[in-house]
């Protein structure tokens, strides 16, 4: 077993049916872990609570976004038609906050929406093209009958031995230690 | 009849129907009384008073066939308030808008182009105007109250097939009620929208004669479903501290609520914005009067009352709501999401005080012409009268319907869902 091998990512077990991962996670989540997680073939109403997340942030970025694009209209419209090349357009004011709403509005919602794009890609970590839990032989099965915890090596709490024995106690099967 | 303690509110209806009749009794009086001396303003009371409600009970209509035709799982448990709710839209539509247009003393007073002999701003009579005689296919006074009359009709018909069938599979327990009424609200929709869009042009629109917007009854439409969602939120509230909701209206139902608040309080905006910016862009005579003098005093040229109106249904209706209502919590949080419902139950009256009050009054001494009505006037407490008096038919009916028929749809194939409903 050479040096990289002995880097672990975490520790997996499986679950056979929802009630079970469900109070499984619950047990987790009272337990204080941090950076662990849970996958299913299916989403399971409730589960977010049942782990413990805290709602997105990603809506944050979105309105910082849509702010951003605001502003980012008054300025483009106010420098072309106000500032650089001054012109009257049928009979209305050099710059005003309504004939260019449109213009304003439009770069609120692509702003808005860039914001909400790169923000899930920012918090999702991504792009990333592979991930340790790939290689693990069972780990096809969680698109299909099985649901299954992983607790990840980063968390503090985190020690080889005491997880796997944590997760026998909660029911999981197949227990697993993952390398990198 | 259920004999369970939330329904010790029911045997209340009667005081909301003297509540109703004292105040319309005082409404009427003076609406009267200022027919007599050429005074619209009283009778316009009555419109606003009847308008308010039946905008939030079309957006209810609306809101019923919507979730009707989508098959709505988290709706049945609020649906069947607003069934309950719906009795009373050609009521009020009878009972305050059918006298309005079928006395001639306030047809005359409040639809001006009813009367031949009033004067416009340019010094003609409305019976000789050019631009009356050729919409005249549309608007005469004998199309008009057939089109009055088909409003009670059409609303009234549609209010009673999806109370008739809804109500049926409280008894029958049979699922075909449920796809009867999706075929009905289906046809209801389409028919419900042109009815709505023909009642806004005919009572309010048509108030100023001269002017036209395509765009009007989408700008109701959105109105009514922002004042329904308004007062169903207010009412679930109530309902759930102490009424038949107890225990079962839970924070995915406010969530969902808060949502359709959100996007119809976007919606509005940008219907009404649409229609100024429109209007401001092509810049015609016909069309920008009526901005006009909801911005300027024509004889003095410095903003009037009524640019103070549309600022705070800018920030007030649009800004406060919309900001509010962006944040998750603003949402799920009761008592948040009942201050925003008032906030949006306030403002809709004010956009109906902007749409019905000002018009230009004919004043030979005025440079233009004519002066425009002002906002700030006592019969704004009337208007509020008038709101609460047919707000208490409305839910005397309610209430009476509610002690009548079960109060939760006991056997809506999707009311489990509809009860453990969650985001």
């Amino acid at each position: 077993m050479n040096e990289r091998n002995e880097r672990i990512h975490g520790v997996a077990c499986t679950f056979r049916k929802v009630s079970d991962v469900f109070h499984a996670a619950e047990k987790v989540r009272d337990a204080g872990w941090k950076n662990w997680d849970v996958h299913t073939p299916f989403p399971i109403h409730g589960m977010d609570q049942a782990m413990g997340l805290p709602r997105s942030p990603v809506p944050r970025l979105t309105l910082l976004g849509g702010v951003t694009g605001f502003i980012t209209g008054c300025l483009l419209t106010w420098y072309m038609n106000s500032y650089d090349y001054p012109l009257i357009v049928g009979g209305k004011p050099y710059w005003s906050v309504i004939f260019p709403f449109p213009v304003l509005y439009e770069c609120t919602i692509l702003f808005a929406a860039f914001g909400t794009f790169f923000g899930q890609f920012i918090f999702n970590r991504l792009p990333r093209h592979n991930h340790p839990l790939f290689e693990l032989p069972n780990f096809a099965r969680v698109s299909d009958d099985t649901f299954m915890i992983v607790l990840e090596a980063r968390d503090p709490q985190f020690h080889v031995d005491e997880s796997r024995n944590f997760l026998q106690s909660l029911g999981g099967q197949e227990i697993t230690v993952i390398r990198d | 009849m259920s004999t369970s303690s939330p329904h010790a509110l029911t045997a209340h209806w009667k005081k909301f129907l003297a509540v109703g009749v004292v105040a319309l009794a005082v409404v009427w009086y003076f609406a009267f009384a200022g027919v007599q001396h050429h005074d619209n303003r009283q009778a316009l009371s009555v419109l606003v008073g009847s308008l308010f409600w039946v905008a939030v009970l079309i957006g209810m209509l609306m809101l019923t066939m919507i979730t009707r035709v989508f098959d709505a799982g988290w709706a049945p448990l609020i649906r069947r308030n607003w069934e309950l709710l719906i009795a009373g839209l050609p009521v009020v539509i009878l009972i305050g808008i059918v006298p309005l247009a079928f006395l001639p003393d306030f047809r005359h007073a409040v639809w001006y182009w009813t009367d031949g002999s009033h004067i416009l701003p340019s010094g003609h009579e409305v019976g000789h105007d050019p631009i009356l005689l050729a919409k005249s296919w549309f608007l005469n006074e004998s199309f008009f109250l057939v089109r009055i009359a088909l409003y009670v009709g059409v609303f009234g018909l549609l209010v009673a097939l999806l109370r008739r069938w809804s109500f049926a599979q409280d008894t029958d327990r049979t699922a075909g009620h449920t796809h009867r009424l999706h075929a009905v609200s289906a046809v209801g929709i389409p028919l419900g929208a042109v009815t709505l869009t023909m009642l806004a042009f005919d009572c309010l629109m048509a108030l100023s004669y001269h002017w036209f917007s395509t765009m009007y009854g989408v700008w109701f439409f959105a109105l009514s479903i922002r004042l329904a969602l308004a007062v169903t939120v207010i009412l679930t509230y109530k309902l759930s501290n102490g009424g038949w909701l107890d225990g079962l209206l839970n924070q995915a139902h406010r969530h969902v609520l808060g949502c359709l608040m959100l996007a119809f309080t976007v919606f509005w905006a940008y219907i009404s914005f649409s229609q100024y910016f429109l209007i401001y862009t092509a810049n015609i005579p016909e069309e920008t009067f009526w901005y006009n003098i909801r911005e300027f005093d024509p004889v003095t040229n410095l903003k009037n009352e009524w640019w103070g109106v549309s600022m705070y249904l800018i920030f007030g209706f649009f800004f406060l709501p919309f900001l509010s209502l962006l944040f998750y919590r603003t949402k799920i949080v009761a008592g948040r999401l009942l201050t925003v419902a008032w906030i949006i139950l306030v403002g809709g009256i004010v956009d109906l005080w902007f749409n019905a009050i000002p018009r230009q009054v004919y004043e030979k001494s005025a440079p233009e012409g004519f002066v425009v009505t002002p906002f700030l006037t006592s019969s704004l407490f009337l208007d509020l009268l008038a709101i609460v008096g047919f707000g208490g038919i409305v839910f005397a009916l309610f209430l009476r319907g509610a002690s009548r028929q079960e109060t939760i749809p006991v056997h809506d194939p999707r009311i489990l869902e509809s009860i453990n409903y969650h985001e």
